[in-house]
């Protein structure tokens, strides 16, 4: 029997090869199948994924996948099943509370200007954001450290790491509100629309000059590269969203690629760094990565869910504000399977009278968004087992609980 | 590409695309100092990395007999390349990426005062758009250029440049044209941050990475700051020196101008602002122009334009005489020249 290839990740085994197909893991697994001279199962599995063949994947049969994939994707480890229903643990924000707290202000001495300049940089940094980047950051940081044997204490520098990692992000959205021409965002005025579009502008370059500053101070040459590569990412990933892919399967990468650039390759690399300050290991600066890479994934795909979903005010910025600016994000480009209708909508970015409704109509009837949710899921699936082969600590497992709240958020 | 550095060493030249057309002077000595540097078209730019690599290492046998450090001695290509790191040649392209982002920033369109006349809004909106994008893909890539230096001195001393430069057009774009009067002091202070930070910044910073003393970083700063006023002075005094030349418009935040209003004091400024304004509130340039020739604002400027190409004459004065020094020189001369 046929399934649609949407459907077909859905089962336990199918899941995991689409998510390696979405992680990049398949290329390795291809890799490895091609030298070997064989074609696995797995690997044939994920072509019919990429080019919507019918199954020829017996998902009942074991198949002969790498000891990686045997870190169970579906079935929940056992580790993370225990400390799940935990009741005594701890809410992420509240461990990272002591750390978060001065972040803004600290943020705001960071930003050396005066009169109107002054107001503008310290617009967004009123401690009414929701804080989720430099939180990451401080956890993964106290994890680390306590799995390279050092106290769960935070460095100077990991913390400037976070707020250096809070500062781009605000940078960009000043940026990004200009390009989308916003006019709201965490229930105030955007900056551009107050101030004008080209002081808005000058104010995020102004900020990020003051985040790469902060970011030399550290003195760490890797570092630098690190997070440097992270604001060449968020403007390849701002060009991404001015182009569209006609072939379907290749809209769906092109998607999961910006969406990376976009969004999860700042809290990645963040992470990232903050490995880097205080353990030589590769493979911690990998797990770092991944995690941070993948629970940023998940945390854009629940936005765009949230985008559909959501009542406007809850937002604190207006919904279905992705079709209105031509964007098909993840709900939509899974309803066009259900619905063909979608594509020639997609392809003129829904520029013609009523194609916003009429594509938000057909998201909200067909599974896009369910099937957008179980993607997320398997994202934070994989953001769990990455973290977990960190050493036990309370900073750890409040990073597993994350992505729980990730999952959950309704704004 | 229209951002890559046509020369890159110790001084530059500011690409403004809003500058009057340079003295024939000014471009002489642009084009003889590009001479020493190379161009990038030339084949040396593509030989350059790996000529520096083995210059350097042929450095290591002065003293000894070799014949290679003959040849090496008596060749073009191994001399020249000896005195341009490979890192400072990549400074000089940063350094050139960065201007031309605030130049593009510096170009967006504020929607609200958008007019009819301006032509479909869609299309500024576009145009801010692709400005932004633009900006910003430059900007990142100066970021990335930066970290590759393995510097971090020197990434906080650019990045604090471009701080500096974005808080200059920043509060440029606030001024009004008849708000108080600015003394020349003042003039300096808000001129040197958006037009003198990133070139004397980044002279400093092209000492540091070829790890010259800090007094040399000094001078190397001291220089560029001067060499970059004089050179915006000597721009916005093109327009009131030059014989024959009526201008259809010219800032009111340009030096003859700032100093012409000081000198004037505010009351009479405005008197005179009136005088040359129609119905419409619109000003007659050539009424006006001609009000400030007759007043010491011009001749004001003048001094001031020697003033900083002494001051950065006086810098380089610190370094080596040079092929190289002697271009700077005649780059400092050039700006008493209209």
């Amino acid at each position: 029997m046929a399934v649609p290839w949407s459907r077909c990740w859905r089962s336990g085994a199918g899941a995991a090869v689409l998510l390696d197909w979405c992680c990049g893991f398949s290329r390795r697994a291809f890799t490895h199948a091609a030298s070997a001279g064989r074609r696995t199962d797995s690997s044939a599995a994920a072509t019919q994924v990429l080019f919507r063949q019918g199954p020829v994947y017996n998902f009942n049969r074991p198949t002969t996948i790498t000891r990686r994939r045997n870190r169970c994707l579906y079935t929940t480890p056992p580790v993370c099943c225990s400390i799940c229903s935990d009741a005594k643990l701890k809410d992420p924000f509240s461990l990272a509370q002591k750390d978060l707290q001065n972040l803004y202000e600290e943020i705001k001495k960071l930003l050396v200007s005066k009169a109107e300049l002054k107001v503008l940089c310290d617009y967004y940094f009123d401690g009414k954001g929701k804080a989720f980047r430099p939180m990451i950051v401080i956890l993964m940081a106290r994890a680390c450290n306590v799995h390279s044997n050092k106290e769960g204490v935070l460095l100077p520098a990991q913390r400037s790491i976070a707020m250096i990692s809070e500062m781009i992000h605000t940078a960009s959205l000043v940026h990004d509100d200009v390009i989308d021409d916003s006019d709201t965002r965490r229930g105030k005025n955007t900056i551009n629309k107050v101030w004008g579009e080209r002081k808005a502008i000058l104010a995020g370059d102004f900020i990020l000059s003051a985040a790469s500053m902060a970011l030399a101070r550290i003195g760490n040459n890797t570092v630098v590269s690190v997070l440097s590569q992270v604001i060449e990412d968020l403007v390849r990933g701002e060009f991404m969203q001015l182009g569209s892919k006609e072939n379907e399967n290749e809209r769906f990468k092109h998607y999961l690629e910006k969406t990376f650039k976009k969004t999860a390759s700042l809290i990645a690399n963040s992470c990232k760094a903050v490995s880097i300050l205080v353990n030589s290991d590769p493979e911690v600066h990998e797990i770092a990565y991944q995690y941070g890479r993948n629970v940023g994934i998940a945390f854009q795909l629940v936005d765009d869910i949230l985008d559909f979903t959501s009542c406007a005010n809850l937002l604190g910025k207006p919904s279905a504000a992705d079709l209105k600016l031509g964007l098909a994000t993840g709900p939509v480009l899974f309803a066009c399977q259900q619905f063909p209708e979608l594509h020639a909508m997609i392809m003129r970015r829904f520029s013609s009278d009523g194609d916003v409704d009429r594509a938000w109509q057909y998201v909200l009837k067909s599974d896009g968004v369910e099937q957008t949710n179980y993607l997320a899921q398997h994202y934070c699936q994989e953001a769990i087992r990455q973290i977990s082969r960190l050493r036990p600590s309370t900073e750890r497992d409040a990073l597993i609980q994350l992505t729980e709240l990730v999952l959950r958020r309704d704004k | 590409m229209a951002w890559r550095s046509r020369f890159s060493y110790i001084g530059r030249r500011h690409l403004s695309i809003f500058a009057n057309p340079s003295p024939s002077n000014w471009t002489k000595v642009v084009s003889d100092a590009e001479k020493i540097v190379g161009y990038p078209t030339s084949f040396m730019s593509l030989l350059s990395d790996e000529l520096s690599n083995v210059a350097m290492h042929v450095k290591k046998l002065v003293g000894t007999k070799h014949p290679l450090l003959n040849t090496a001695s008596n060749s073009d290509l191994i001399c020249d390349s000896m005195v341009i790191y490979p890192s400072q040649r990549n400074l000089a392209e940063i350094t050139e990426l960065i201007h031309t982002a605030f130049l593009v920033h510096r170009g967006i369109v504020n929607l609200k005062e958008w007019m009819n006349s301006d032509g479909p809004l869609k299309n500024m909106q576009f145009g801010n758009k692709m400005a932004v994008l633009s900006g910003d893909f430059l900007l990142a890539n100066a970021c990335t250029g930066l970290a590759q230096l393995n510097d971090s001195k020197v990434v906080e001393l650019i990045s604090s440049a471009i701080g500096d430069v974005m808080q200059g057009i920043y509060h440029e774009s606030s001024t009004s044209a008849e708000e108080g009067s600015l003394t020349v002091a003042s003039w300096e202070d808000q001129t040197f941050l958006p037009h003198g930070a990133l070139l004397a910044k980044s002279c400093q910073a092209a000492m540091k990475l070829a790890r010259h003393d800090t007094e040399a970083q000094n001078w190397a700063f001291q220089y560029g700051k001067h060499l970059a006023l004089g050179h915006k002075l000597n721009s916005d005094l093109q327009l009131f020196v030059k014989s024959g030349s009526e201008p259809a418009v010219f800032s009111l935040d340009s030096a003859p101008v700032v100093f012409h209003r000081q000198i004037v004091g505010p009351e009479r400024w405005r008197h005179q602002l009136k005088q040359v304004q129609n119905m419409a509130r619109q000003i007659d340039y050539t009424k006006l122009w001609g009000l400030i020739k007759m007043e010491r604002g011009v001749s004001q400027g003048l001094d001031l334009c020697s003033y900083h190409s002494n001051k950065a004459l006086e810098a380089m004065k610190c370094f080596p005489p040079s092929e190289a020094r002697s271009a700077l020189e005649n780059m400092a001369y050039a700006l008493t020249k209209f």
